[in-house]
């Protein structure tokens, strides 16, 4: 008997100790692959910064406009990022807010909305240069809006709302179902409950995910380059004409977005053009970091004045 | 099924709420619920018992037509409320539910403060209009519910602040702040301690005490005998047995009550 017992321990030991070691190996592994995918973000990071932060921090980069003679700066193309930036948001919020409340709240279980995601998740997966294509087709010559912001702007709205829908989609799914049939046992309509309840519990994820998809389009540039133009524009902050090609309000002028200058600065080199694209694109690699920590802050920020005050 | 002690449970001329043949049927083919007849008057607690599964959820979600709310489920037989059947297409079940108020198993407070959670069904149906109309609403509720001494001197504080047991009596205050004649309570106390069960169980006698109609699904026998005055034993989609809350549990009939009551299934 003891020795069988005996046998028995020493198997178990064994089986500890084998599981014991894999589970070593795995921990490993994982957290070496890990390092890995950090290092390279770190190391993009790093690069970009010690080629640019230089002249990114030169002063006059950020407030002097391209063609100036001393320090030619990035003035016109940061506006026109945030700017174009602001106008496909103004457009893509209020249909993607649209849309997911339809397929969350409305949408009959059938072909037509499996259809209809199908579409959203296909138009998410769509390359930025087709949607560029399509773009400057349509907005730009058939509807003749000319190289603009709003062209480029509706662009960047086409693939700016398949990531909204779905995360706003998300956010709407994860309020819990009792806190809509709260609202529908009190006698509210759908709508009220979805406006007065589900809209409120969501928002801190509706937030989060708008401001991250905003750090997406802001360094969109394969999109942008047959709709809002290349060219980097010349703008008048001092103009009140808003049809005038320099006012820096007009949307039917072109516009020459930071990455879109990064990929021109590149593709047609001039004398000291490298250091120029260097420091573009750590205040754009800024920006987009700077996105990132706002989306999280606000979210954050959100839920506590929501759940706590 | 039903015992033939009970008068009531056929439909009587002039009661409150009356269901005559009630069916449910989810996804079209399977029957949750055979043709249940029950009737319910002012200021009675009636509880619904029976293991899980056995429709008496089901059956609470059809009074105040929730049921409604779930694809492809349809409720049959007729359901007389002030003498009319609401079991129609016909029927808004928004003015309904205005008036057949719902308390569910979970805490389900809004995000919003105290008194905006109770304020806010009443402002949307433009039934408070001054602020005096308000304040006087939210006090008279939470007395109602016996939550006013714990929070009213916090009432613009979250609502997801309170306790369990407060959240609770926070969403019975805010059924009643719609002044409703029927309130039904979906196991309202299987997420909380004794104590706050307790507080719950006196705050459902106090509303009967006015003169409203109260319906709770429960899985405590305990709670059937300690709130209800009458009691309705369900088993796999069957209303088997109904009577007073005494004779339920003192002198049952059938043998599935007996077997139940004796815990030999549950």
């Amino acid at each position: 008997m003891a020795s069988e017992k005996n046998g028995r321990s020493v198997a178990l030991d064994a089986h500890v100790r084998r599981i014991d070691s894999q589970d070593k190996v795995a921990t490993g592994v994982l957290t070496v692959i890990v390092g890995l995918v950090m290092l390279l973000v770190v190391a993009i990071i790093a690069y970009i910064l010690v080629r640019g932060a230089g002249r990114a921090l030169t002063p006059g980069f950020l407030t002097n406009p391209y063609n100036d003679e001393a320090v030619p700066g990035i003035l016109y193309q940061l506006w026109d990022s945030f700017y174009m930036l602001l106008v496909t948001l103004i457009i893509s919020v209020p249909i993607s807010l649209g849309a997911a409340i339809f397929l969350v709240e409305y949408a009959p279980d059938n072909w037509v909305t499996s259809a209809a995601k199908t579409a959203i998740e296909t138009l998410s997966s769509l390359p930025s240069i087709v949607v560029g294509m399509f773009g400057s087709l349509f907005f730009v010559v058939t509807l003749g809006w000319g190289i603009s912001i709003l062209a480029g702007a509706c662009a960047l709205t086409m693939f700016n709302i398949p990531i909204l829908v779905r995360t706003i989609q998300q956010a709407l799914e994860d309020v819990p179902r009792s806190q809509r049939d709260a609202a529908l046992a009190m006698g509210l309509t759908r709508w009220e409950t979805t406006i007065n309840v589900l809209l409120p519990a969501a928002m801190p994820a509706i937030v989060t995910g708008i401001v991250l998809s905003a750090g997406r389009v802001f360094g969109e540039a394969a999109a942008l380059i047959f709709t809002a133009g290349s060219a980097p524009a010349r703008l008048n902050f001092a103009s009140v004409n808003f049809l005038s090609p320099t006012n820096p309000f007009n949307i039917f002028r072109p516009a020459c977005s930071l990455a879109v200058y990064i990929w021109r600065l590149t593709s047609e080199p001039t004398a000291g053009s490298t250091e120029i694209v260097w420091g573009t694109a750590t205040v754009l690699l800024a920006c987009v970091l700077l996105f990132n920590v706002l989306a999280r802050l606000l979210g954050k920020l959100l839920s506590r004045r929501l759940t706590a005050e | 099924m039903t015992d033939a002690t009970t008068p009531q449970a056929t439909p009587a001329e002039g009661s409150l709420l009356t269901t005559r043949d009630v069916t449910v049927t989810y996804d079209l083919t399977h029957e949750a619920l055979h043709k249940t007849s029950l009737t319910f008057e002012k200021g009675q607690v009636t509880a619904l018992i029976g293991p899980s599964g056995c429709g008496k959820s089901t059956f609470l979600r059809c009074l105040n037509l929730m049921n409604r709310e779930i694809p492809r489920c349809s409720i049959g037989g007729e359901i007389f409320y002030h003498g009319h059947d609401i079991n129609t297409p016909k029927e808004n079940l928004f003015e309904l539910r205005k008036s057949i108020g719902m308390v569910f198993q979970q805490p389900t407070p809004f995000r919003k403060s105290i008194r905006e959670n109770i304020l806010f069904a009443p402002k949307k149906h433009g039934r408070v209009k001054t602020r005096e109309e308000e304040d006087e609403l939210v006090e008279t509720s939470l007395k109602q519910a016996a939550l006013w001494d714990e929070v009213k001197d916090k009432l613009k504080q979250s609502a997801h602040a309170l306790s369990g047991g407060q959240q609770q009596r926070l969403c019975i205050a805010r059924t009643l702040a719609m002044k409703p004649d029927v309130v039904l309570f979906d196991e309202p106390c299987s997420a909380l301690d004794p104590i706050s069960t307790f507080a719950i169980e006196e705050t459902i006698r106090d509303i009967a005490s006015t003169g409203i109609c109260e319906i709770i699904v429960t899985h405590n026998m305990e709670q059937a005998t300690r709130v209800s005055d009458r009691t309705a034993f369900f088993y796999v989609g069957d209303m088997v047995e109904t009577g007073t809350t005494q004779q339920i549990f003192r002198d049952p009939h059938d043998q599935r009550l007996i077997d139940y009551l004796t815990g030999r299934f549950g």
